[in-house]
Order: C-alpha cells, then sequence, then structure tokens
C-alpha cells in the first residue's frame, strides 16, 4: 500500500496519458480536468460485499418491476402503495413510453447506485441513478495502472479484479441486442462524460457513434459508414439523455437526437440502453418510496436503508421539516450533479426564511434529509493524511442475470468541510477494492 | 468494428495530416534554430514565405516562441499539434488508447516546455512521441482502412511540404509513390485527374519549383 501512495503522482501522470479527464463548463467555455486520483483505496470486505451485493440487486430489480408497471398497468398506484402525483408531475416521467415493453422488459441496464457508509457500520442509500450513470471507467483504469505501479500491492491482498467491467455492459447490450451491432452513442467530445464514452466503446468493441452516423429507415435504426454502406442496429447504449433521443417525439427544437429512434424502439427493433423514461425512478421524490416498492413487488424487507428521508409534499412530514430546517439537507429534485443540495445548517436566518417559504409553495420539488454521520476517508493531501467525505457509486448491471460490479467509484471531496464529492465540483476519486474471500 | 463513419474518416484523414505537419515542421525547425546562430534577424521570412503563413514575427527570439508555443497562432506548431489532438481524441475506439496516448504525451510536453529556455531539448520528445504514435498504429489499429485513411493523410501532408519546401525531385518523387499505394488502398473516392497531373509534374521531369502552385493545388483537390 506505501509502495501505490508513494507512487501517486506516477499514477496520475500515467492517467493523464491515457486522457483520463472529464469535461467541465465555465462561464461558457469548454475545459477539460484530470480527474484527481487518491491512492488509497476504499477496501470494503468479503461479507460486507456480500450484503451490498444482495441488496442493491434487491433494489434495481424493485426499481426495474416499477419502471415495467409505471409504463404498463400502474398497479403500484392503483394499489395506493404510491400517490399518482409523485409519478405523473415527475419531470422523467415519459407519457410517450406509455406501453412500451422494452426486449426483455429490462429498462434500466446500468443502473448507478450512490451510498455513504455510515459511522454505525451500516450503508445508506443516497441517490439511484437509471438513465445514463457514469464512472465506472474511472477505477477500473486506475486499478490497470495501480497494479502495474506496485504488484506486490496486489500480490498481498486478496483484491477481486475488477477490470472485467467492459465484459459486463458487453453482456447485458448482447442480452438484449435485437439483432443487430452494438452502438454507444455519444452527444460528442464536449460531454462531460466523453472520456468514458470512447473508453467504453473501445473496450466493450461497440462503435462509438455520434447522432450524424446514425438513421432510421423501414422503423430499423442504422449506422451509415464513410462507403455509404449501411449496418443494422440492434443496441444502443445511448449516453445522451432522454429530452434529446428523439426530436419528433421529444424536443423539436433539439438539433442532436436521432428522428424516429422512438418508433424503432416502441416496435422492439432496436434496444434502448438505458430505456427512455427511467427519469421516473430515480426522481429524488420516488426514492422514498424504493423501500415500499420493494416490499410491494418482492415481497421482501428492504436490506439496504435510505437516509432518513422526509417529502414536504404530506403536511406531517413537511411540518416536521419547517421545525428542524437547520439541521436537514435540502435537495432539488429537479438538480443533479451534485446542484440543489442546501445543507440547511450553512443558511442564515435570512435564506432560511427563504427556503421555508419556498418550500411551503412548492412542496413537491423538494426532499429533505437527514444529515447523515457518514464515515470519513483517508486521502493524501501532500505528504499529510487527511480525513475527507467520500460515496461509493456502485454500478448494477441488469441483463440474463442482475449483477453488481465487484468495484465500484469512490469519490471524494477535496475541500475539509464539504460534502459534495462530484467531480463537476472538484472532487477526487479512488480506487474502490472488494475482498475475495480467499485470504492470502 | 469494419464500419467507418464519414465523420471518422475525416477525422483519421486529418490526424494524419496535422501529426505529420508537427513531425516535420518541427524538424525542419530544427535546422532554422540551429542556422539562427550565425545568422542575422529575419532569418525565418523565407521560411514563412515557402510555408504561405503570414510572417507576423519581430525577431529571431520572437519568432521561436510564438511559432513553435503561440497558442494565439493559428500557424504555431502547437495550434497544429492541438488540432491533431483535436481529431485524434475522437477517435479512441479505432485508434486504442495506446496509440491515442503517444498524441496526448506530445500535446501534454508541448504545453510543460512552453517556458523553457532550450526548446529543441524538450521538444525533441514530442518527436520521439510522434514516432511512437506512428509505429504503434501501424501495430494497434486494427482496420485497415483506419490505418489507410491516416496514412494517406500523412503522405499527402509529407508530399506537401515536400513541394513547398523545395525538397529534390528523388524525394518528391519518393513521397508520391507512397501517397499513391495508400490511395488505392483506401476506398476514398479521388480525383484521378488530378492525380496524374501530378504525377506528371513530379515523375515525368516537369519542374516541380516552377509548377509548385499548380502541384500543391492538384494535391489540395484530391479529395473535392
Amino acid at each position: 500500500m506505501r509502495e501505490l501512495i508513494e507512487h501517486t503522482e506516477g499514477i496520475n501522470r500515467l492517467m493523464a496519458r491515457y486522457g483520463v479527464k472529464f469535461g467541465i463548463y465555465k462561464n461558457g467555455e469548454f475545459h477539460e480536468q484530470l480527474f484527481p486520483f487518491d491512492a488509497i483505496p476504499r477496501v470494503i470486505t468479503h461479507e460486507d460485499f456480500q450484503q451490498l451485493e444482495k441488496g442493491l440487486i434487491q433494489r434495481v430489480d424493485a426499481l426495474n418491476l416499477f419502471l415495467n408497471d409505471i409504463y404498463g398497468e400502474k398497479k403500484i398506484i392503483h394499489d395506493g402503495v404510491i400517490p399518482e402525483e409523485f409519478v405523473f408531475i415527475s419531470s422523467g416521467y415519459l407519457p410517450q413510453c406509455e406501453g412500451i415493453i422494452p426486449p426483455k422488459k429490462i429498462y434500466s441496464h446500468i443502473s448507478g447506485i450512490d451510498l455513504v457508509l455510515g459511522k454505525d457500520g451500516e450503508w445508506y442509500i443516497l441517490e439511484d441513478n437509471l438513465r445514463i450513470p457514469s464512472g465506472a471507467s474511472y477505477p477500473m483504469i486506475a486499478r490497470e495502472i495501480c497494479r502495474r505501479v506496485s504488484p506486490a500491492t496486489f500480490g498481498n491482498n486478496s483484491v477481486v479484479d475488477n477490470r472485467n467491467y467492459a465484459d459486463m455492459p458487453k453482456e447485458t447490450m448482447e442480452w438484449v441486442n435485437t439483432g443487430g451491432i452494438p452502438v454507444i452513442m455519444t452527444p460528442g467530445r464536449y460531454n462531460a462524460a466523453y472520456f468514458e464514452h470512447s473508453y467504453l466503446a473501445e473496450r466493450t468493441g461497440s462503435a462509438l457513434a455520434s447522432c450524424t452516423d446514425l438513421f432510421v429507415e423501414d422503423n430499423h435504426l442504422y449506422y451509415r459508414d464513410y462507403r455509404d454502406r449501411k449496418q443494422k442496429v440492434g443496441v444502443i447504449y445511448r449516453r445522451i439523455s432522454d429530452d434529446y433521443l428523439d426530436p419528433m417525439t421529444f424536443l423539436p427544437e433539439s438539433l442532436i437526437g436521432i428522428p424516429n429512434i422512438m418508433d424503432v424502439y416502441r416496435s422492439g427493433n432496436v434496444a434502448i440502453v438505458n430505456a427512455p423514461g427511467n427519469g421516473v425512478a430515480d426522481d429524488k421524490g420516488i426514492y422514498y418510496f424504493v423501500p415500499k416498492m420493494i416490499r410491494y413487488y418482492l415481497d421482501q424487507e428492504p436490506i439496504l436503508k435510505n437516509a432518513p428521508t422526509y417529502l414536504p409534499f404530506y403536511e406531517e412530514d413537511r411540518k416536521y421539516v419547517l421545525d428542524h430546517l437547520e439541521n436537514l439537507v435540502i435537495k432539488d429534485v429537479a438538480e443533479a450533479g451534485g446542484y440543489g443540495v442546501i445543507f440547511g445548517n450553512e443558511l442564515s436566518s435570512e435564506k432560511l426564511s427563504e427556503m421555508k417559504r419556498l418550500i411551503e409553495k412548492e412542496s413537491r420539488r423538494f426532499i429533505a434529509q437527514e444529515v447523515i454521520d457518514f464515515q470519513d476517508m483517508e486521502v493524501m493531501d501532500g505528504d499529510e493524511k487527511v480525513l475527507r467525505k467520500a460515496d461509493l457509486r456502485a454500478f448494477v448491471l441488469s441483463g440474463e442475470t442482475t449483477r453488481v460490479w465487484p468495484s465500484g467509484l469512490t469519490r471524494f471531496s477535496r475541500n475539509a468541510d464539504s460534502f459534495v464529492v462530484n467531480s463537476s465540483q472538484g472532487g477526487g476519486f479512488k480506487d474502490t477494492w472488494v475482498l475475495s474471500q480467499w485470504k492470502k | 468494428m469494419g464500419i467507418i463513419s464519414m465523420e471518422k474518416v475525416d477525422h483519421l484523414y486529418w490526424l494524419g495530416r496535422y501529426t505529420e505537419r508537427v513531425y516535420t515542421t518541427l524538424r525542419v525547425f530544427f535546422h532554422i534554430y540551429d542556422h539562427m546562430i550565425e545568422q542575422p534577424e529575419g532569418v525565418y521570412a523565407k521560411y514563412c514565405e515557402k510555408l504561405n503563413i503570414p510572417e507576423i514575427y519581430t525577431s529571431n527570439r520572437q519568432f521561436v516562441q510564438s511559432y513553435l508555443f503561440g497558442a494565439d497562432n493559428p500557424d504555431s506548431v502547437y495550434s497544429n499539434m492541438k488540432r491533431a489532438y483535436d481529431n485524434a481524441i475522437v477517435l479512441r475506439d479505432e485508434l486504442s488508447s495506446t496509440v491515442l496516448s503517444y498524441v496526448q504525451l506530445a500535446l501534454d510536453t508541448f504545453e510543460s516546455c512552453r517556458k523553457t529556455t532550450a526548446p529543441l531539448l524538450e521538444l525533441q520528445q514530442v518527436i520521439d512521441d510522434l514516432l511512437a504514435f506512428w509505429g504503434g498504429a501501424d501495430d494497434y489499429v486494427e482496420e485497415e482502412d483506419c490505418r489507410n485513411i491516416l496514412k494517406c493523410g500523412k503522405y499527402v501532408e509529407r508530399l506537401d511540404l515536400s513541394i513547398r519546401l523545395d525538397y529534390h525531385t528523388k524525394d518528391l518523387e519518393k513521397e508520391y509513390r507512397k501517397l499513391c499505394n495508400r490511395l488505392e488502398k483506401t476506398n476514398l473516392d479521388y480525383s484521378k485527374e488530378k492525380l496524374s497531373r501530378l504525377e506528371a509534374i513530379i515523375l515525368q521531369g516537369e519542374d516541380p519549383k516552377s509548377y509548385c502552385q499548380e502541384a500543391l493545388a492538384c494535391l489540395g483537390g484530391l479529395f473535392t
């Protein structure tokens, strides 16, 4: 381990060489930034991972059943488990997806579930990301480099190899493929996660395509090559949000997207990974109901806990939130990427009052959560070890079976007082070791 | 994958051109830099004229800084390196991360040695990275079409620079043959008429110096 830490600079230099970056817009300009890597890994024991794995599989299975239900029979609403207001006014609910049955009935093929480890030793789910969660490529390439830098570290510790990540989305894509080539669709190199798009295309053997390379003809999706030959596409892992996927169905003013791809999808002639409309299930408001979904669809008790959450939409919760706002985290359900997260204890009394008025006026727009006292992680700051907040994004792949990648993206805050770990806000990342049951 | 989109063909071709432009102009610059030791100020003027780039420099020293590293100078070697990178970065799945990393390394070297007092010492690394890029492309780029298009760009650029810099006819012939060899393999549509005129100028003894502009026009119009 010491060897790894000693060579942190060298590891980061190799990452730079391989272009391990993310894009960010500042003052309207695009900048590419390196994603700082800290060599001290997060270590998850075999037993802990087994429990996590069960809980994550359970959660994602329930979320997939929920999506099938919401765009189908809506039993969960009819049975009064989730109020319909929460579903149909969610910006992630897409009426255009009503009645569509995706290939193999899988909506969320690649799910990114964000968790934190509490000081009580329990894992808490912070949020579900079922649209286009990114980040798996960073620990994947980091492990590759770390093994080169310090083989002894991995020789002496029984760490489960995580470099097979690309095989998992590849197998998932093959499972839902309707007959054609696999394609990863990127909005282009000025997208924040472009490194990941191109790296996954390389590692999964998919064609990396932009919108202009793809077209619909006779209700099938095709990729056009430079000799004007066309190849049928059977599965498209799109790294573009629902709104921009098909201008004929969603935003007509959009200049990107593939006209009529939704018709092809509706006819079952292409699989879209992840399926359009998933936003309804990872809405911060719906998050509150996931434990209820698990009980409802699977008849099981949830294995993993949600962070204690309140919905100001309910009168009782609203009263609690307004009375305890200074001790809670408030999240705007429409925001992502660490934006729209407000810590009550950081607000002035004037801002607190303003926030209370806003919550009363737009109660559906916010959720409030108790601040979880989660474990700090050691991070190198120069030659010194310091403690920082960190979360874990676990990747769950749904194909023939539901599987959890034995690793994940551990992101940490680089500022001592911050809970925000997002790369777009200056955070760094760590490798996540899952220990094998076979100890060395 | 066996399929390449039109957009990627464009990026492959220009990646070939820009990497070659950086490679050759850097090597030529090494000679100019040496000449500057004994020559008076303004020795770069002729070079600018040959390359048909604006002569905007005020001194040898300023030429070295701006022509090599000028981020605001569209004709600087750095700007061409940046363009090579811009084309390479969208081709990771065709090139492989290994091959792409040499373009990244070359760009990083350029950016890190901007303030050095001995630029040639550091920029040798860029030349080494570009040679490694080409070696890597031969070894790692699996699609033959990709390699051919990339090399087609490379040889168009090399011939273009060779004509501009008054290389010997024998050198021009050599570069022309390399280009033809690749062109045939690319399956790209090109003007056979322009290629045969280029051949007449280069291979059939027409003095390329006097036909320089026409030769360059033929080369530039091959794919239009």
